[in-house]
Parts: structure tokens; C-alpha cells; sequence
């Protein structure tokens, strides 16, 4: 669904939910941002979700975002994935992100569009 | 002496002269220094104040009439002009209240605009005042509690609900809004 949401309070709702899950200690945090957030119809909690995950900063979400078809930078959405990328860049510790990149590159096992998008991400990361 | 003889000399004195002037003596002209046409009125031509042996034996004659003609009409002519007069002085002054009116008005008009707007700008520093003196780092502050008091809970069997129904409501929103 492409759609664009205004402030509302059901947003703002959504969005502290997300926050709090970004914060929550609890590891099983992350499979609910990924099972609840990144497959929702809706572009702006799908952005919010990916860059939860990438804030947590875990070997586990940041694969979520990165190897993952269809979610974080691989995103159908051009916004989704942009803000991901955006959020990767953005961490001061960069060292998980760009191991689980190599990795995905790496991996065969995985469709070359995915590896292709981490490859960009990856000298992106090493620019900046 | 011959009637336009003695008017000759009567006309001479009314619309002259320094020459005789000072042999006239004027007492019952109220007209005495007033401008007629340039001619400075020396004579009590209405009256005379001294009295002349002057007959008309010989009645008036056409000269005569002329002569008359023009001083009364010098004198029509002046009042005319000074009517006219009268009217500009009042039609000044008409103008002249007009624009007293006018630019009292508009002073008025100005006080009043800089009333509002003084008014406005007190409002505007009342409404800056007050956000200014609000304490909004409280709403952060609480939103930031609210987050912090939803991070301690269990993941799934807590948050998953809340997302899931929050999620919900969103997207029941924009479909009412579509």
C-alpha cells in the first residue's frame, strides 16, 4: 500500500510503540519489529520499523534490513529504503553493519539483487 | 459754466487725484480710501459734505449720464468683486474645514490603526509570553516516560498487542481518510 500519513495521534501511537521497542532490552524485541513492523501496508511504519532496527544496532536486526528481500534497504518503497540506508550511515559504530554487508555480498545463497544493493551500501559506508 | 463743465470737474474730483486731495475734506465717505479701478475716491459722492453751487440747469445730458453710469457702475463692479470675494474666502474656508475634517478624520483613523496594531503586537507578545513561559519540555518529558514505562515490557506478549493495535487504527484511519 502506497500511502502517506499525516501526524495523527494513532501515528504518534505507533511511533512510541516502535521507539520503545528500539530501547526494550528484551532481544525478542526485534522479532517483533519484524514481524509486526516491516511486513505493515504502510510505507511510514515500515520506514520507522527499519530504522529501529538499525538503531538497535544487532547482528540480528541489521539483517533484517540488509539481507532481507523486500524489507530495509531492499525495500520496494524508494523512501523506505533511502531512510534505511540514511540510518546505516548515520550509526557511529559501523563495524556490525558492514560485517553483516560483507557477508550478504559474500553469501550466493542469497538473489543478486539483494547482494547488489548491499555492494552499494557497502562502498557508501566506506565513503562516508 | 456749461453743465459737462461742471460735471468735468465734479468727475475730476471724485476719481482724482493727490492734486486736489488735500483741498477735499472727507468726512461721510466710508469709501473714501477704497480702490475703485485704480481711481482713489477723493470725494463724498454721495453726499457732499461741503455744498457746491452746482445746477443742473441745463438737465442731464447723455455726457452726464455716461459719466454716471460709470461711476455706478465702478461701484456695482466692486461690490460684485467683493461678493465674489466673500464667496472664495467662504469657499476657502469651506475647503479649509473640509480638509481640517479630513485630516482629523485620517489622524483618527491612523490613532485608531495604531491602536489595533499596538493591540496586535501586545497580543502577539502575550501569545510568544506565554509559549515562551510554558514548560514544554514537560510534554517531552511525559511522552519520554510513556516510551520509557512501554520499553520494560515483554515484547511479545505485551508490546506485540499494543503495535498491532495501534497499526490497525492507523490504517482504518487512512482508509476513512481515502
Amino acid at each position: 500500500m502506497n500511502t502517506t500519513v499525516k501526524t495523527s495521534k494513532n501515528l504518534e501511537r505507533v511511533s512510541d510503540i516502535i521507539d520503545s521497542l528500539t530501547i526494550n532490552p528484551n532481544h525478542d524485541a526485534i522479532s517483533v519489529l519484524e514481524e509486526i513492523g516491516t511486513n505493515s501496508a504502510i510505507d511510514e511504519v515500515r520506514e520507522m520499523t527499519a530504522r529501529a532496527l538499525v538503531q538497535r544496532n544487532e547482528a540480528d536486526s541489521l539483517s533484517i534490513v540488509i539481507s532481507s528481500k523486500g524489507k530495509g534497504i531492499n525495500d520496494m518503497s524508494t523512501v523506505v529504503a533511502m531512510s534505511t540506508i540514511n540510518s546505516l550511515l548515520s550509526l557511529e559504530d559501523k563495524e556490525g553493519a558492514m560485517r553483516i554487508l560483507e557477508n550478504t555480498i559474500s553469501n550466493e545463497g542469497i538473489e543478486e539483487d539483494v547482494r547488489e544493493n548491499a555492494r552499494s551500501v557497502k562502498a557508501l559506508m566506506a565513503l562516508s | 459754466m456749461s453743465t459737462i463743465e461742471r460735471v468735468s470737474q465734479w468727475s475730476h474730483r471724485i476719481f482724482n487725484t493727490t492734486a486736489t486731495e488735500q483741498n477735499v475734506r472727507r468726512s461721510s465717505n466710508p469709501f473714501a480710501k477704497s480702490n475703485f479701478q485704480k481711481n482713489v475716491l477723493t470725494a463724498d459722492v454721495l453726499e457732499l459734505s461741503t455744498k457746491k453751487n452746482v445746477s443742473f440747469t441745463g438737465g442731464i445730458t447723455q455726457g452726464t449720464k455716461r459719466i454716471y453710469s460709470t461711476f455706478v457702475g465702478s461701484i456695482n463692479d466692486f461690490g460684485r468683486r467683493f461678493y465674489e470675494g466673500i464667496e472664495s474666502i467662504k469657499e476657502f474656508g469651506i475647503r479649509m474645514k473640509n480638509g481640517i475634517v479630513g485630516a482629523w478624520n485620517k489622524v483618527c483613523e491612523i490613532g485608531n490603526t495604531e491602536i489595533h496594531l499596538g493591540e496586535g503586537l501586545k497580543n502577539g507578545y502575550n501569545a510568544v509570553k506565554n509559549v515562551l513561559t510554558t514548560d514544554v519540555g514537560q510534554l517531552f518529558r511525559t511522552r519520554e516516560k510513556q516510551i520509557a514505562a512501554m520499553a520494560k515490557l515483554d515484547p511479545h506478549t505485551q508490546v506485540k498487542p499494543m503495535l498491532s493495535d495501534a497499526i490497525k487504527a492507523l490504517e482504518e484511519e487512512i482508509t476513512k481518510a481515502a
